[in-house]
């Protein structure tokens, strides 16, 4: 295991932000907002949400984004929203997920996230809250903000299984299926997730190569994978890495260099995080793997 | 909690490598630490010094090994030797060469005076045509040659080292047969593992289906001429009947950090399945890269017993042979002098239960109790407060991990609950704060790499 230089703030130049850093008060939570326990003490150390902030800033949205995010924080509680960063090689964008899966709070529902955002970004959508979803996300970039309102929602809903589930787009009073994934241990349920993956509209298997690109032996040494069957491409998440891991993933897909820089010099102070990362793929005519959008993820 | 850390750097615990230096008259085209050649420092003597000490007063380590570079490049390599013979804390002094000096008999003769009774040899071809495009270097194969038939004169204790990679696949079997005149202890086997070239831009990697059968070829070979054979960093079950000549041990390598940033990771679909978990490498990630998973080719053999998911990767503490394959390699032996079992003894019997292993590696000093159906791994690693412990004795963090076997009563909770607690408490009253575990042994920071003229 690399032993990774803390860096002070200091040598990452002029940031407009502060950095968050860690407090007895912090939670730790995958993007299931399952909870974890951290790698390392993080005590004194850095929030990964400083991934995020960094992230808004290259995109331009960091100033509209922050009164969303405090608002937000006030309303459920530190660490009770995962953000979710993406990039599909041009842009950077975001995505907000409130869970809630027991209806334990109310803010946490479409109705309660309308009024902690009204006056920051109002939510157009219309959702019957007997709707038995147990996550909601909406979008958080540019567009967002330059239309001034939310215009779609997904709604997520859990299969009979607890460890799958489905997702719905609604947009205006329309709801339509968006993408079902499924939940699994990497190694103790190998035969399963090969199933799912090979059992694909979009990419061919065929070729014995092609699962080394899917099933990324880098980020294979994971907590768990979650495998997505969406409207018009696979994906693919691995949940609980190291920050050495998500470097690996960043670079890999050649996210913007001064995110990958701030990630670098910051991570010895995340090495207490797992991450958790996607990846859409696409297989092109000659059998070659890409991805065209990539995420990574973390909770504010 | 389940710890999740890629599989690499499985540590023998009784050999300690020391790199004298960095410099080399060959250019091996595969060579691990070519990056680093003329660039890295070598351990400097008084860190080679405090190693040497530290084996003295808490013998841990068997076998100094010297290597670099080419070693026998280095004249102060003599100051080392006369160091570690002196100092009677190693039963072994192994040099790890090409043996191109050594066509010197008198050369030859010198390092065995100077306390050196092993000799690990690089050999990668049958015959200069294959050797010398490997090195890079007309004439290695017949210097090579001649040093090891010095060797054998001198009643040494030779050993070969063979890397595989796309370049002398084919002639595996013919180097056994070359060798075999020279009755080696022990021919070694590894296959190539991509440093700094992860895309394997020098196609160097060898697809196993075409690796595997000529490796087999060479171990049947070998087993004809009952020469012993260790091979590395293949799939056993790719291994067949030769599948208990898989030993991917490593020893204890004190080397610059950035040589371990390079290192490969290791992993295999089928591991949580498959009997050989524990003593498996299976593949590198450059090679799942390249050539995919192998699922089809690699065969899991079911497992006996549970898979528990390993935390730190792979852990070897003796070069001992291993119990039955999959079992948990063992510590020192019970009527062995050891510091390590000493610090748990008699605490396992008052609570009904018994020490059923002890293992080290260099990061870790891993006891496992049992009780009845139940077991425990108390796990000792260096002291440090930055990380997770259940309690800190002087030198260590302690903590549990591998809580198995429990029964549904809630008794047999309670009771490892007790053992677990008075086998830390133990270890607190018993630690004098002078045993030691490492994270690293590497070298830290500039004085690890030369200085340059700008």
């Amino acid at each position: 295991m690399t032993s990774l230089p803390v860096v002070h703030p200091g040598a990452l130049g002029e940031l407009p932000f502060p950095l968050a850093r860690t407090s007895p008060s912090d939670r730790h939570f995958d993007y299931c907002l399952q909870p974890y326990r951290p790698r390392r003490s993080p005590r004194g150390k850095l929030r990964a949400e400083n991934l995020l902030l960094k992230a808004l800033e290259l995109s331009g949205s960091l100033a509209p984004a922050l009164p969303v995010i405090e608002a937000l924080r006030a309303s459920l509680g530190r660490d009770m929203v995962v953000w979710g960063t993406k990039w599909d090689g041009e842009r950077l964008f975001f995505e907000l997920y409130i869970y809630d899966p027991q209806k334990e709070d109310p803010k946490a529902t479409v109705s309660g996230l309308r009024e902690t955002l009204r006056s920051l970004l109002p939510i157009g959508p219309t959702v019957a809250e007997t709707i038995p979803y147990m996550m909601v996300s909406f979008d958080l970039d540019v567009p967002v903000f330059e239309s001034g309102a939310v215009s779609e929602l997904n709604l997520y809903l859990s299969d009979v299984d607890a460890h799958a589930g489905r997702s719905y787009v609604v947009s205006g009073e329309q709801m339509a299926l968006a993408n079902t994934y499924r939940f699994l241990e990497p190694k103790r349920e190998i035969d399963t997730l090969l199933a799912l993956l090979e059992s694909s509209s979009f990419i061919d298997y065929s070729d014995p190569r092609v699962l080394g690109r899917v099933l990324l032996p880098d980020l294979f040494a994971c907590k768990r994978v979650c495998v997505a069957k969406k409207r018009l491409r696979d994906g693919v998440y691995f949940s609980g890495l190291s920050i050495e891991q998500l470097l690996g993933f960043l670079r890999r897909c050649s996210y913007p260099a001064p995110l990958v820089a701030f990630a670098d010099a910051i991570a010895g102070d995340l090495d207490h995080v797992y991450f958790d990362v996607g990846l859409d793929l696409l297989q092109d005519a000659s059998g070659a793997i890409s991805y065209p959008k990539t995420s990574f993820y973390g909770t504010f | 909690m389940q710890s999740f850390k890629g599989r690499t750097e499985p540590t023998r615990f009784e050999d300690l490598t020391v790199t004298v230096d960095f410099h080399c008259h060959s250019a091996c085209r595969f060579c691990i630490v070519q990056e680093g050649m003329n660039d890295y420092r070598g351990v400097p003597f008084e860190r080679f010094k405090q190693a040497v000490d530290e084996n003295q007063q808490t013998p841990r380590y068997r076998r100094v090994s010297f290597t670099g570079g080419e070693v026998t490049l280095e004249k102060k390599l003599f100051d080392y030797l006369a160091y570690a013979k002196a100092s009677e804390s190693f039963d072994h002094i192994r040099l790890q060469t090409d043996a191109r000096l050594l066509r010197d008999p008198a050369f030859a003769e010198r390092l065995l005076e100077a306390g050196v009774d092993e000799f690990f040899v690089s050999l990668h071809g049958p015959d200069a045509d294959v050797h010398d495009f490997i090195t890079q270097r007309p004439g290695s194969f017949e210097q090579t040659w001649r040093g090891l038939l010095n060797l054998r004169e001198l009643g040494a204790t030779i050993l070969t080292n063979t890397v595989m990679t796309t370049l002398n696949v084919d002639h595996l079997a013919a180097i056994v047969q070359r060798v075999s005149a020279l009755e080696p202890a022990t021919m070694e086997f590894w296959n190539y593992l991509p440093m700094a070239d992860k895309a394997d831009e020098l196609g160097l990697i060898v697809p196993m289906a075409r690796l595997m059968p000529a490796l087999r070829r060479a171990l049947d070979e070998a087993r004809e001429r009952s020469i012993r054979c260790a091979v590395k960093y293949v799939p056993i079950c790719l291994l067949g009947e030769h599948a208990s000549s898989i030993d991917n041990a490593q020893p204890d390598v004190v080397i610059v950090e950035e040589f371990y940033d390079l290192y490969p990771k290791f992993a295999c679909l089928w591991e949580a399945k498959c009997e050989h978990a524990e003593a498996c490498l299976a593949l590198t990630h450059a090679y799942v890269g390249k050539y995919g998973w192998e699922k089809s080719l690699l065969v899991p053999e079911p497992r006996t017993k549970p898979w528990v998911e390993p935390d730190e990767g792979l852990a070897y503490g003796t070069e001992k042979p291993l119990e039955p394959s999959g079992a948990f390699p063992r510590g020192p032996a019970e009527n062995e002098p050891d510091p390590w079992r000493a610090l748990v003894a008699g605490v396992a019997p008052e609570h009904d239960a018994s020490l059923a292993s002890l293992v080290l590696d260099r990061r870790r000093c891993t006891f496992r109790f049992e009780r009845g159906q139940a077991s425990v791994d108390v796990v000792l690693t260096k002291r440090s407060s930055n990380r997770q412990a259940l309690v800190r004795s002087r030198s260590f963090n302690i903590s549990y991990r591998n809580l198995l076997g429990l029964d549904e009563t809630g008794d047999d909770k309670a009771a490892m609950a007790k053992l677990i607690e008075a086998v830390a408490q133990t270890v607190v009253s018993r630690d004098a704060g002078e045993m030691l575990l490492d994270e690293r042994k590497g070298l830290v920071g500039p004085t690890s790499r030369r200085k340059r003229k700008s």
